[in-house]
């Protein structure tokens, strides 16, 4: 065969998900000097503590979400298994567990959430969407019968360690007797962000199972043909996404000292945007972890920035729904150039 | 490259009866054939005459309803392609199955990475074994690290044959692998097979292209509304012998052996 021969191409332009990415933080940077501008609070020191906070916990789901999302799936279920672990985490604890233990079987509950979507979808043949809306549904009732709707309180102090705690934070004793915060730190929940990003970056870009997760993704059919196990591959997405669940729960269940278990509303809704903003494609072989870490940044920026400026929450919705689609559409028109 | 038939060693691969059924279609009913090293047979027939069930269930895509396969004299019960490719299958197929988002070496060694002493995966040994085999068959093989849906369905095509050579296939299957393909891409495709023939390989080729059918094979056997209605030497018979085959599912009334080989 004698293929032309192709003249190297001339690359001036970085490839398509770089763009992507690219056009994401500049979006972020954009939105944080608008907010800053709007209101002067938004740039300060205890605000960007808040923003990491809140953002931990949508990075956190994103981080599973986006896995799920690149094997094609959907997982809808992550905002209410979120609450079952914290339920489980605050029951354990109140009948006598120690909390890193008790925290740890809130963990595997997500986990196991998680993998019967995996087992539903794979062994059951029910879509995604509807075995995880399933889930949600489940995990949500299980979360509310357990507790009788009530949240529980009175954890103990170490409960709150991880939500509220920080690495290197310098407090010093006033004369008067009230302690002063000299360095606030580096909040535990972001580096448990960085962290597990890290670790979802390697799974995924270095290790077989996230080179399964794409092949099954972008072609279920052919990756099933080439050997690969395209149910394990699927439990195992859904499982981290059920885990990564429980680990936001912990975080956002410390972070109030108190367990709730109607938290966690419509988080996969933002989970999603997240994924879909920094570059993740519903249709599945596309997407990437630092994408949706720069996708819940934005969420959370917004978010933020909008309540600092006393938006209204319906509005705040409306707005982060116009920027999902947005992101989508404008995704969809630079695949066509 | 027929002795190993006269010699009386097993056949590559045998298939005895095969039985498929969805439901009320019986796909495949009653199919038996074989294959010896170093040779092609080409099997025949319309669309939806079995052709592909039948070699679906060899690779392991594909359960039987019933019937028994053995490989080299020995039973072997293909769960997955994962047992089949243990036994040597490798299969090209006709939709061009490969995963579209990603670049050839990924393609190249899809289900079965290579990966470093830690378990991660071997990139770099990926990319320069899948350079090494893809151009061994076409020097020109560029792009190896863009997605797969940027490259030309002959490209594509490149990949899916340097992956049955790489992994060293003993059968090889190859479903209509030049139907998306055009004319040079389709001779490259006949002398890539008259090659792997020439190495000992037995090739299963689904084709409608009767020029590469007298080309390439040895033997044909024709299907007819999922029934094996004829297996000959391809010295026996000729194009209208075959297309009357495919169509009415029998020889034309005059019909006798027409090759003088034995
Ligand atoms: N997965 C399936 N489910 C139901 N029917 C099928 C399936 N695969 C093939 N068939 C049917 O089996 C018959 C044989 O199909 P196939 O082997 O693809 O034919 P060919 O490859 O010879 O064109 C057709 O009638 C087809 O509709
Ligand atoms: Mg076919």
């Amino acid at each position: 065969m004698t293929a032309p021969i192709e003249p190297p191409r001339i690359r001036f332009l970085p490839s398509g998900s770089t763009l992507h990415k690219l056009s994401a933080v500049i979006t972020l940077a954009l939105l944080i000097a608008v907010f800053s501008f709007t209101s002067p609070a938004f740039l300060s020191v205890n605000n960007g503590l808040t923003v990491l906070l809140q953002t931990s916990v949508i990075g956190l789901l994103a981080i599973g979400m986006t896995m799920v999302i690149i094997t094609g799936g959907i997982d809808l279920s992550v905002g209410s298994i979120l609450a079952l672990s914290g339920v489980i985490t605050g029951l354990t604890i109140k009948a006598g567990l120690p909390v890193v233990p008790a925290m740890g079987l809130g963990v595997l509950t997500g986990a196991l959430c998680g993998f019967v979507n995996g087992l539903v979808i794979s062994k059951m043949r029910i879509t995604p969407f509807v075995a995880t809306l399933g889930m949600m549904l489940i995990a949500r009732g299980l979360a509310l019968q357990l507790t009788g709707a009530a949240p529980i309180s009175r954890l103990g102090e170490a409960f709150g360690t991880l939500g509220n705690g920080a690495l290197f934070r310098i407090v010093e004793m006033q004369p008067n007797g009230f302690p002063k915060v000299i360095f606030p730190g580096i909040p535990y929940p972001a580096i448990l962000l960085l962290v597990v990003a890290v670790l979802g970056w390697f799974l995924l870009q270095k290790r077989q199972i996230g080179r399964h997760i794409f092949s099954v993704g972008s072609n279920e059919e052919a990756a099933r043909l080439s050997g690969v196990n395209v149910d394990r591959t699927k439990i195992w997405a859904y499982t981290a996404s059920g885990a990564l669940a429980g680990v936001a729960g912990m975080v956002l269940m410390s972070r109030l000292v108190t367990v709730q278990p109607n938290e966690g509303v419509m988080y996969e809704l933002d989970a999603i945007a997240a994924s879909v903003i920094g570059g993740a494609s519903l249709m599945g072989g596309v997407g990437s972890i630092s994408g949706s870490m720069i996708g819940a940044f934005i969420i959370g920026v917004l978010r933020n920035g909008l309540n600092m400026a006393g938006t209204s929450a319906f509005v705040q919705m409306i707005i982060i729904g116009i920027v999902v689609i947005g992101a989508v559409y404008i995704d969809q028109i630079r695949n066509k150039i | 490259m027929l002795d190993a038939m006269q010699t009386g060693a097993p056949p590559l691969v045998q298939m005895d009866n095969i039985y498929k059924q969805f439901g009320g279609i019986h796909a495949v009913e009653g199919v038996s054939t074989d294959l010896y090293p170093g040779e092609v047979v080409g099997v025949l027939g319309h669309n939806g005459a079995g052709k592909s069930c039948l070699m679906r269930i060899l690779s392991g895509a594909m359960r039987a309803s019933s019937g028994q396969i053995h490989v080299n004299g020995a039973p072997a019960d293909m769960k997955s392609p994962h047992d089949a490719r243990a036994f040597g299958i490798e299969t090209i197929y006709q939709t061009l199955a490969l995963a579209n988002h990603l670049d050839a070496p990924a393609n190249l060694f899809m289900g079965r990475e290579l990966r470093t002493r830690f378990g991660n995966l071997d990139e770099k040994r990926m990319l320069s074994e899948a350079t090494e085999a893809l151009r061994q068959l076409n020097p020109n093989f560029k792009n190896l690290r863009e997605p797969v849906a940027r490259l030309s369905g002959g490209q594509r095509q490149v990949i899916a044959i340097a992956r049955a050579i790489y992994f060293q296939a003993k059968i090889l299957i190859m479903d209509e692998p030049t139907a998306a393909l055009g004319p040079s891409e389709t001779a490259m495709v006949a002398d890539l097979t008259l090659k792997l023939k020439q190495e000992g390989i037995g090739i299963f080729l689904i084709s409608h292209d009767m020029a590469d059918v007298f080309e390439l094979c040895d033997r044909v056997m024709v299907m007819n509304k999922g029934r094996n209605v004829g297996a000959f030497r391809i010295e026996d018979v000729n194009k209208d012998d075959i297309l009357s085959l495919i169509i009415k599912g029998t020889l034309p009334d005059d019909w006798e052996p027409r090759g003088n080989s034995r």
